[in-house]
């Protein structure tokens, strides 16, 4: 298609232009080197704070906004690897490797989300323009929803992932029947049991000293041990008992932090339930105000009807008299006249 | 998760076998010719383990397909015939809670047992059947469990208040719509009371 030279008037405003360029670098550089703050250097120095503080702005959000699609692709890979687990090949450390990074990626990218809304509000506060604040406050609110978005998909892989485990189990419990663990619940804690065996072995003093000595100061049944040690001559039998009283103390001690950190875990879910929870009943008062608006409106606006439909009304009774006002009059002048 | 039998026994101090001062067993899953014969095993594996086990000691050993756990406590020792599937812990915990129980019961008159005591201890025989779930005998364990149950309730919960949330969301849209509407109504119908004169 040819395209018509247009005869527009155009001004060429490049020269302008590059001398502002070169002023506002002049600027730049001059209020970097001074110290005293003065009217036109103060300003030079908010507007370079501005741009300093936007163009930083940018940047971090432009790094969360790109660790952010680097963690949905790894999301995407490993969604696809959870997909594909058969009951036999089964990846699983390379699962539990891209989750345990993505886990970290989600939480490292939550609290920069966070430092950055901070950032922006800190900045917000003094006094810039409408517009600047608006674009970062959408910015932040954007990151936040694909950060939110990344999220839920990373818990319904992970709630994928699980269902098919248990789908494995299900059918490897149906061609192996013998070897069924009697385990419902996944968070059976058990030990590996210990098994006696008749191994003579020398070194079975230093291992009795070390054991007895490092638990001792936890467990006073350990008391007991040391009150044992003339039975040295069994150094067979004990040396097995040693670790089998260490694996029964130890058992119970990590039986004890599991339910500690449960506690602790339950501690903070409550806390989160807490929040969720004040955070709806803000929004519940709201609802509860808008409801309360409209029910005035609304009364209003039938007070409003109902002196209209009075007034429609009481028009009509006026039009009828005056109406019969007017046949009065006639039948008055038709009787006059005929 | 089975146990098959209870025992307490008590320790001579070297050389001669244990004496029986108690015994449970749960043989009914055995057919009915082979009963005596296995209560004859589970007493004399039980006295050998209790022979072999210093006092003082905890002690599991493999026979077989039984875990036989055995706690030695002062002279008076606690067996138990647990399958492979049943955790050590709760297996100890177990013997504990009997010995203590026997202690409770019978004092010290045990020191002066000789013969194997034929009089069954009731308690032994309820311990038996109400320990065959592991979680009663192991608070921990019992505690543990409790505390996921309550952590899946508690996922659930949260996951409900979410949606309720999300919800809320949608209610609030709609009632602010709402009252727009709603006072666009009012206008609308005030408007109607004054600019016109019905004639």
């Amino acid at each position: 298609m040819p395209v018509k030279v247009v005869q527009s008037s155009f001004r060429d405003r490049t020269q302008e232009f590059q001398s502002v360029a070169g002023r506002l670098r002049k600027s730049f550089s001059s209020g970097a080197d001074q110290n005293g703050p003065s009217s036109s250097t103060s300003r030079a120095d908010e507007q370079r704070s501005v741009v300093a503080h936007q163009s930083e702005f940018n940047r971090r959000a432009s790094k969360i906004g790109f660790g952010i699609h680097q963690t949905s692709l790894k999301l995407s890979k490993l969604a696809k690897l959870a997909k594909r687990t058969s009951v036999f090949d089964d990846p699983t450390m390379e699962i539990q490797e891209l989750t345990a990074v993505i886990k970290q990626d989600i939480t490292a990218l939550n609290s920069a989300v966070v430092d950055l809304q901070l950032f922006c509000n800190s900045r917000n506060e003094g006094g810039v323009s409408s517009d600047t604040s608006s674009h970062s406050t959408t910015v932040v609110d954007d990151l936040k929803n694909r950060l939110m978005s990344a999220t839920k998909e990373f818990k319904e892989v992970l709630t994928m992932r699980t269902e098919n485990l248990k789908v494995h189990e299900n059918r490897r419990q149906l061609f192996s029947s013998t070897s069924s663990k009697d385990s419902p619940n996944p968070f059976i804690r058990q030990r590996p049991l210990a098994v006696k065996s008749e191994t003579g072995a020398s070194n079975s003093l230093p291992q009795w000293a070390n054991g007895s000595a490092s638990s001792s100061q936890l467990f006073p049944r350990k008391q007991t041990d040391g009150e044992s040690q003339p039975l040295l001559q069994h150094q067979q039998q004990q040396q097995q008992m040693v670790p089998l009283q260490d694996s029964y103390m130890q058992s119970r001690a990590e039986a004890l932090q599991n339910v500690e950190s449960t506690i602790h875990e339950l501690g903070t879910i409550f806390n989160q339930l807490a929040t969720l929870v004040s955070q709806q009943g803000e929004i519940a008062i709201r609802i509860d105000e808008n409801m309360d608006d409209t029910l005035a409106n609304v009364e209003g606006a039938q007070g409003a009807l109902l002196k209209y439909l009075n007034s429609i009304s009481s028009n009509r009774w006026l039009m009828i008299k005056i109406f019969l006002v007017l046949m009065f009059f006639l039948m008055v002048f038709l009787f006059f006249v005929a | 998760m089975k146990i098959t039998s209870l025992l307490v026994l008590k320790c001579q101090p070297e050389g001669s076998d244990p004496v029986i001062l108690a015994n449970a067993s749960d043989v009914t899953h055995f057919g009915y010719f082979q009963r005596s014969s296995i209560r004859e095993f589970i007493v004399f594996v039980s006295r050998t383990v209790a022979k072999r086990t210093p006092s003082g000691q905890r002690q599991s050993v493999q026979h077989e397909e039984y875990m036989v756990h055995s706690y030695n406590r002062n002279g008076l020792c606690a067996i138990g015939f647990m399958d492979g599937h049943y955790p050590v812990r709760s297996a100890f915990s177990l013997l504990n809670q009997v010995l203590d129980e026997y202690q409770k019961s019978f004092g010290e008159s045990w020191r002066a047992a000789q013969a194997d005591s034929t009089q069954t201890w009731p308690y032994l025989d309820e311990a038996l059947t109400k320990f065959q779930d592991p979680a009663e005998a192991d608070k921990l364990l019992k505690i543990q469990r409790e505390l996921d149950e309550t952590k899946i309730i508690l996922h659930k919960t949260i996951d409900s208040v979410l949606a309720r949330g999300e919800k809320l969301d949608s209610l609030v849209e709609k009632s602010s719509d709402l009252s727009a509407a709603s006072q666009m109504f009012y206008n609308q119908a005030k408007r109607n009371n004054q600019c016109c004169s019905i004639l």
